[in-house]
């Protein structure tokens, strides 16, 4: 059974009227003096980052150096003929028996 | 929510107290408990506001270095308040032991006739608040920690889907999707416990 727009709106005036009766609860004074005494016994407040926070602040600093850094080598590697890692293995595999370690490093 | 400007006599006691000057944060404490125990009684048990209120106040505290006056500090106190209310529940959902309460027919017969009233306004002076206030709560507790602070939020309180999004460190569309889902859940919840 889905009640019409006009009941949804009916009841929902009467939800909010019961859900706002709970304002006029009425609640003890004594845990002011709580928080009072636990704020003290915290101490004065840490104002110096933490560890984590400065590590943060640094990973942060360096984050564009590293884009830079990240971004440098990939031209570097585009533009020079670089040699796979399976290239050189193939290399090895196919003709070690010929190859000399002058000609392996490229010399 | 207040959408009032950075208070200065608020930033003034927050650099005093995050300077070492810890008596200065009774002042804060003062002026806002009455706004943080209305939050509260909201939204929780009756017997968890106080113990909630000493937390609000000691996370405030210890986040005041955090505090940079983009919003007034009570706005900063509210959403502090409001992410405890929601901790409560989730931690209240995951523990939980004891069945949830049931309605009688009484409540059975009390909601039939209040959906049925012709005129709400009629029905509100003469209803039984207590009534409406189990229903609501037994309604509630069938809903999950989110939907049920979504709910409280924007339906019972009125408060906008950015507001709601603010003071729960959530995205709008979250609070919209769950707002429009838990809202279809409560209605389903009521209109499955009337009788016929």
């Amino acid at each position: 059974m889905n009640p019409p727009k006009t009941e949804h709106e009916a009841l929902q005036a009467i939800l909010k009227k019961a859900y706002r009766q709970k304002e006029n609860v009425a609640v003890g004074d004594q845990w002011q003096q709580e928080v009072m005494r636990r704020v003290r016994n915290l101490g004065a407040l840490e104002t110096t980052p933490s560890f984590p926070e400065m590590l943060e602040q640094l990973v942060w600093q360096l984050a564009p150096v590293t884009c830079l850094l990240i971004f440098g080598l990939t031209v570097l590697f585009a533009v020079s003929d670089f040699t796979s890692g399976y290239e050189v293995f193939q290399l090895l595999m196919n003709g070690a028996e010929e190859l000399t370690f002058a000609q392996f490093v490229g010399l | 929510m207040d959408n009032d400007s950075p208070t200065p006599g608020d930033t003034e006691i927050v650099e005093r107290v995050v300077a070492g000057d810890v008596h200065a944060f009774e002042h804060l404490l003062r002026k806002y408990q009455n706004h943080v125990l209305i939050l509260l009684k909201k939204h929780l048990p009756y017997d968890q506001i106080e113990e909630t209120a000493q937390d609000v106040f000691i996370r405030a505290y210890r986040a005041l270095p955090t505090f940079r006056g983009e919003s007034s500090f009570k706005q900063w106190l509210s959403t502090i308040a409001v992410r405890a209310c929601y901790d409560f529940w989730r931690k209240h959902y995951q523990s939980r032991e004891l069945p949830m309460s049931s309605l009688t027919e009484k409540h059975r017969v009390w909601l039939e006739e209040a959906i049925s009233a012709q005129s709400s306004q009629s029905f509100h002076e003469q209803s039984l608040q207590k009534e409406a206030r189990e229903i609501l709560d037994w309604a509630l507790d069938r809903l999950s920690a989110a939907d049920r602070m979504v709910l409280e939020l924007v339906y019972l309180e009125g408060y906008s889907l950015r507001e709601t999004a603010d003071l729960l460190g959530w995205s709008i569309t979250n609070v919209k999707v769950r707002s429009f889902r838990s809202r279809k859940k409560l209605y389903k919840l009521i209109t499955q416990a009337i009788p016929g």
